[in-house]
């Protein structure tokens, strides 16, 4: 990262991104062309020129650039065996299943991300029966509002589509077994709940579903 | 989320899940909610003309595990019942019998709805056959 070729005035970073420790990060701000002027979230000692006083997380410090040391050195392969895997996982999902759709572009797509609309299934009853997966979906039920990802839907993903996704993330330490796993156990349920499904059932008989006049509640 | 034993359990091993046919006038058919909400429910009873009694439901729900449990549990209710005695079913029922939180229980507010909409379709067809011959004999 070049923050003069990126254009970067200011820049925020955390550790647990990149398999650093919780509860530590760094904050970038440019000191010329131009001078950027932040104002602290905290009074005390005017440390660190009175942007953030306080005593140091020292520890915290050591783990976020002994995290970074490993990330410039593993990265590059790294992301290629996860974009390996990534896509392994994608095709899996794509060549036995109907109507599945990639949200986002796989063109600017981060390596170890795969977000994907199952349709005609309904998030967390995805998530419900692949409860030993650690996934999350954008679909409404799993928070308090009853409104669908409005990331996704910026992204161009109907409402219904975006009750109906689930966000892949792979790590460092994920393997190609349990990335078949993973696809299997996904398909299964997804073939079950179709079999569930309303919407499946009438999309099969050729019924245009978004022209259905729904009873809304 | 914490799902209750019962949740699980309609979840795994949902009861009458299919279809009716929904031309045959003794089989009613109930579809309310949205996909754009998340939940779709499709519930079907099929009633013995003579007697008024439920004699199969058949339910298909897109949505959520409660939901699916909700629709599962209503078929299950459903059964042996006269249609009118269907109608007494409340979704505070539904709730108490699967111990739904308070962020579902539209879940079972939408299983009574697709009770009663299943209900007034049968209905429907019972009044709309019943006028037909008369048609006929006018002419």
């Amino acid at each position: 990262m070049n923050v003069i070729e990126d254009g970067i005035d200011v820049l925020s970073l955390t550790a647990h991104k990149l398999y650093g420790p919780k509860g530590v990060g760094a904050l970038y701000v440019r000191r010329r062309n131009p001078r950027v002027q932040i104002t602290a979230q905290m009074d005390g000692g005017g440390h660190e020129r009175g942007m953030r006083s306080g005593t140091l997380n020292v520890p915290g410090i050591a783990g976020l650039g002994a995290a970074c040391e490993i990330a410039k050195r593993e990265m590059p392969e790294e992301s290629k065996r996860l974009s390996f895997l990534r896509d392994k996982l994608k095709d899996k999902l794509m060549s036995s299943l109907d109507e599945v759709y990639i949200n986002g572009t796989m063109e600017h797509h981060l390596p170890h991300n795969l977000n994907i609309s199952f349709a005609y299934v309904e998030g967390e009853s995805l998530l419900m029966g692949i409860n030993d997966i650690a996934v999350s979906s954008g679909s409404a039920c799993t928070s308090a509002t009853l409104e669908p990802s409005y990331v996704l839907k910026a992204l161009g993903a109907g409402d219904d589509l975006a009750h109906s996704s689930i966000r892949f993330g792979l790590s460092r330490f994920n393997t190609e077994e349990e990335v078949d796993y993973v696809a299997n156990k996904v398909i299964d349920v997804v073939k079950k709940l179709r079999d569930l499904s309303p919407l499946y059932e009438m999309a099969k008989e050729g019924v245009d579903l978004s022209k259905v006049v729904w009873a809304a509640h | 989320m914490a799902y209750s034993d019962k949740v699980i359990d309609h979840y795994e091993n949902p009861r009458n899940v299919g279809s009716l046919d929904k031309s045959s006038k003794d089989v009613g058919t109930g579809m309310v909610g949205a996909p754009e909400c998340g939940d779709v429910m499709k519930l079907q009873v099929k009633v013995n003309p003579e007697t008024g009694v439920i004699e199969d439901a058949k339910f298909k729900t897109f949505g959520c595990g409660s939901a699916i449990a909700s629709s599962s549990l209503a078929t299950e209710w459903l059964k042996g019942k006269t249609v009118d005695q269907a109608l007494e079913i409340k979704n505070t029922d539904i709730v108490n019998e699967l111990s739904l939180p308070p962020v579902k229980i539209h879940c079972s507010v939408l299983a009574e709805d697709a009770i009663k909409a299943a209900i007034s379709d049968y209905k429907n067809k019972q009044g709309a056959t019943s006028a037909k011959p008369e048609a006929v004999t006018v002419q």
